[in-house]
């Protein structure tokens, strides 16, 4: 099997299970097409893809053998502009986290430039690559309609204190709680520009199946000192980048 | 003596409203203080299905809620208060939440340059001292409601 992440506790399951690629994601909730465009804000949904430069097959490349071996994504061969999307994930039990998307996203997706920071998660990639691998980041276990957000611009609120509700604070208020329905609506696209009709989210997982889903260790969920596994490894990588290829017992 | 009450989520309108009335119902508290971040200035104008803001009714006063309660802070006398005040906690805040007393003052006692600056030179009754944060006036932050008798 191959080795993609270490330890016995059920967060290091669902660890592996978001990294590794032939693992299948549970879809939880349907998003359309349009949707998503709308979400993303990029382009009116309908509108034709801009491009940066002409269709691959139409430009005259030069030779070269890493081209021939590598078949370009379908962005890259109509010459699509990059766009993003960006996610923040709560502390509180959210579905994934950026680290582990970072990690999940180069094993599963082509084409794609990630960034991590201590709350956010950046993904870009060619325009429609972008918006295929953004359907299946909405629609799956990696999102989660009260604990996770989209977020373009302002992204602060990873780490607050949830509301009544279970949603992360967000300054601008684009993941909001219709109370009459109980599901979670969009109203506005990734960095805050109004919708004229807001896209329904879908209802938040319950606190139980959050606990069972994350991907983060807790203290007062599961705490990563009592997965003795990962610990031991995370150590002897630590000892083994100390010492380099220093050898004590020999002194070089 | 001061304490605090920090709810390990944001309370809403409702949770806060039934909190503060039986919060107000003891007869040793004093003085109470909701701390929180303040409802967005475009609140008033969302559908009412998106919003979280209303007035809310502590024994017969309607208040007009400025923040979302994020901690409260009361003024108490007795330290045996503080169970009857953790029992009603327990009642509307299944999240969890703790009590801190570690400090002897959460409300300000002490009257300030800002203080003078806003009420000039009239005499400021000692029970409105720290009852105000300096950016707002005062009637919108401070309501006082009247002890059962």
């Amino acid at each position: 099997m191959v080795q993609i992440y270490p330890g016995t506790s059920q967060v290091a399951q669902n660890r592996r299970n978001f990294t590794n690629p032939e693992h299948e994601l549970e879809k939880l909730r349907e998003i359309s097409d349009e949707d998503v465009v709308k979400i993303l804000g990029h382009k009116a949904p309908g509108e034709e893809y801009k491009s940066v430069h002409p269709p691959l097959d139409e430009m005259d490349e030069p030779d070269d053998s890493v081209r021939e071996l590598v078949a370009p994504i379908d962005g890259a061969k109509a010459g699509d502009r990059i766009r993003y999307i960006q996610f923040v994930d709560s502390m509180y039990f959210a579905p994934a986290q950026p680290f582990l998307r970072a990690r999940s996203y180069l094993s599963r997706f082509r084409g794609i430039d990630t960034g991590t920071l201590s709350g956010r998660q950046v993904v870009e990639a060619r325009e429609r690559d972008l918006e295929k691998l953004s359907k299946t980041l909405l629609e799956t276990e990696y999102f989660d309609t009260a604990r996770t957000g989209i977020r373009g611009a302002g992204v602060h609120g990873h780490s607050l204190r949830l509301d009544e509700n279970g949603l992360m604070f967000d300054m601008l208020r684009r993941q909001v709680f219709n109370k009459e329905t109980g599901k979670v609506e969009m109203v506005k696209d990734q960095v805050g520009r109004e919708l004229d009709e807001p896209v329904v989210l879908g209802e938040p997982l319950d606190e139980e199946t959050l606990r069972a889903k994350t991907t983060i260790y807790r203290i007062d969920g599961e705490a990563y000192k009592d997965d003795v596994e990962a610990v031991k490894v995370c150590q002897r990588i630590h000892v083994s980048r100390s010492f380099g290829a220093f050898n004590p017992v020999t002194g070089w | 003596m001061d304490i605090e009450i920090f709810p390990h989520r944001i309370l809403g309108s409702d949770t806060t409203e039934s909190l503060l009335n039986d919060l107000e119902s003891l007869e040793d508290v004093k003085r109470t203080v909701i701390h929180g971040p303040r409802f967005p200035k475009g609140e008033a104008t969302l559908p009412a299905k998106y919003q979280e803001r209303r007035v809310i009714n502590i024994n017969g006063e309607d208040v007009v809620l400025q923040v979302k309660t994020a901690r409260i802070f009361l003024e108490i006398s007795m330290e045996s208060t503080i169970d009857d005040v953790e029992e009603i906690c327990k009642k509307h805040i299944p999240y969890g939440f703790d009590i801190n007393q570690d400090r002897s003052n959460y409300i300000r006692k002490q009257k300030t340059v800002t203080d003078r600056i806003k009420y000039g030179d009239k005499e400021l009754p000692d029970e409105l001292v720290g009852m105000t944060d300096q950016y707002s006036t005062f009637e919108d932050h401070v309501k006082i409601i009247k002890k059962d008798d």
